[in-house]
């Protein structure tokens, strides 16, 4: 293991260790850990915002789901970089409204079972089985909201979380083909397309509950401080890495990254230094918590959720430079259409757009608003198809965006006559 | 991934690459043995030594990256529309050499199982050497 790799996995073992602990000193650590058991226990389905139960429970689980993955990556042998990194921070955003360890192990095994069976090591497919976790709620929800004994239920759950992660890998593959690369949630986009086989056939057995929204209204002062700290830690831990006297280096570093278009997969450990990428992660967490201080969101689960996964995407596809479009397309999508900024799906939308950065990366600003403007009416649908099982409801909308979008320029492209054979 | 698909999309996307340069020739080569291949690609493009670094460090990555190999290297060989990427390449093959060749560019791809022996290719070290 390389010396920024150790380092790195201190970093984010310090993160992970600070949020547990803040977690447990925020209750008494019986009332967390009781609450903690709680969370367990819940569908997650979307929107459940974990901090309305409690908001310690809340950062002791998106800890744990973290180190979870953790584990994984150092388990599996792959390296912790860009698209390990990123999918880390998913794990804990989600690990606020949605994810815990419960319903995120049966998917983990699911796809290992998948990598078993089709010959490959885990390491192979650890993208699938972190990411794959979005489809956590079909475990819970399959447990204790079918209202089936426990004794039916538990194994119910686990089966059928065992089945999707099996079932995943095999769709993953196929569904980049569709956007070659242009959504980075793309086993978001995966998990949607299997959600609604999954949400018919429960609907079908009668066993589909209406969605629900549980939205914590208010900012819980702990919660303010989250972002802006971790941005600072970034930035610290970007000095750190690079060396102090390096900073004009690191600097420069994160403004090249500013140039590359992000297209799947772009590991920015590979294009910059360590530095310059977490320089980046810390300035699009701040850039987003700035934008949801200014539309008056609230800081609950789901909104740092939201904020965690740009950053972590910071270190594998997103940077200011191609996020800003998409975000501006949605902003004017929620203006047009006469919605509240701050309303859940429009604030979710703002954050979780950047799924679609690459296509403002690689095609420009204008492609990147209209692909931000799509993508809002697109994602306040999807969630309904799917049943809410799939959390990363904004990575199914942004697949079927860029997938259009991919398509409509593609035929463009081909279809040049300045390219063709003379006639 | 079958053998078949799996030298398909990796022909397909270096293929991709050197069309880019819009050649008027171009030829590609398989020799497959049991347990690896060795594929050879030329045109008559040469390109200059800035050029050739940038291919081989796309071809050559720093580690091995089975997570995205296996993954996102399926996206290999798929898109003709836009620009090639070779490094969707260099994390699912054993070695890649570079070069200009007497006409134009040309790029070996050895890839096979951990098993795989180099000597069993008609192309030897030697010969690589010289081009």
């Amino acid at each position: 293991m390389e010396r920024t790799e150790k380092l790195l996995y201190r970093f984010i073992a310090i993160i992970l260790g600070a949020l547990a602990l803040t977690g447990l000193a925020l209750d008494l650590p019986l009332t967390t850990l009781k609450d903690f058991l709680t969370l367990q226990t819940t569908g997650g389905r979307l929107l459940t915002d974990f901090t309305v139960f409690s908001v310690g429970a809340t950062l002791f689980n998106a800890a744990l789901v973290g180190t979870l993955g953790l584990v994984l990556v150092y388990f599996s042998e792959v390296s912790l970089s860009g698209p390990t990194i990123a999918s880390i921070f998913t794990l804990v955003g989600f690990g606020f409204f949605g994810k815990t360890p419960l319903n995120c192990l049966p998917i983990m095994a699911g796809v290992w079972i998948g990598a078993k069976v089709a010959r490959k090591t885990l390491g192979s497919y650890s993208l699938i089985a972190l990411f794959g976790t979005a489809l956590g709620p079909l475990v819970t929800y399959i447990m204790f909201e079918l209202n089936l004994p426990l004794v039916l239920s538990i194994p119910l759950g686990i089966g059928s979380g065992l089945a999707a992660g099996f079932l995943l890998p095999s769709i993953a593959g196929s569904m980049l083909q569709l956007h070659q690369g242009y959504n980075l949630y793309n086993i978001g986009f995966s998990c949607g397309f299997l959600g609604l086989f999954i949400s018919n056939l429960l609907k079908a057995a009668n066993s589909m509950e209406d969605l629900t929204i549980i939205w914590n209204t208010t900012s819980e002062p702990i919660l303010i401080w989250l972002v802006p700290i971790l941005s600072l830690v970034l930035f610290l831990f970007a000095l750190i890495c690079d060396g102090v006297k390096n900073v004009k280096k690191t600097f420069k570093g994160f403004l090249s990254l500013q140039q590359l278009p992000g297209r799947l997969p772009t590991d920015f450990f590979d294009a910059g230094s360590t530095g310059s990428t977490l320089m980046n992660m810390g300035f699009l967490g701040l850039g987003s918590y700035i934008y949801v201080l200014v539309v008056g969101a609230p800081l609950n689960g789901p909104v740092l959720g939201g904020i965690f996964t740009v950053m972590g995407f910071g270190c594998f596809g997103k940077n200011l430079k191609n996020s800003y479009p998409v975000v501006v397309g949605v902003v004017l999508a929620t203006l047009v259409f006469g919605k509240d900024l701050s309303a859940p799906g429009p604030i979710l939308a703002a954050l979780f757009c950047t799924t679609l950065a690459p296509i403002a990366g690689q095609f420009g600003i204008i492609a990147g608003m209209i692909a931000g403007f799509i993508h809002l009416f697109m994602v306040e649908a999807t969630a309904l198809w799917h049943g809410g099982l799939d959390l990363y409801n904004n990575g199914f909308a942004g697949g079927l965006t860029a997938t259009l979008l991919v398509a409509i320029l593609q035929w463009f492209k081909t279809n040049r006559p300045k390219e063709d054979f003379e006639q | 991934m079958k053998r078949k698909e799996f030298l398909g999309r990796l022909i397909g996307e270096v293929t991709n690459f050197m069309l880019q340069g819009n050649p008027l020739r171009m030829v590609v080569s398989l020799h497959q043995e049991d347990d690896g291949a060795h594929v050879s690609f030329f045109d008559d493009r040469p390109r200059n030594e800035e050029e050739l670094e940038r291919i081989r460090t796309a071809l050559n990555p720093k580690a091995l990256r089975p997570e995205l190999a296996e993954y996102y290297g399926m996206m290999a060989g798929h898109d003709m529309a836009w620009d090639a990427r070779l490094k969707l390449i260099g994390w699912q093959v054993k070695h890649a050499s570079v070069d200009n060749s007497d006409s134009g560019l040309r790029i070996d791809l050895w890839l096979g199982s951990d098993s795989f022996n180099p000597d069993n290719f008609t192309i030897k070290k030697a010969d690589k050497d010289k081009t």
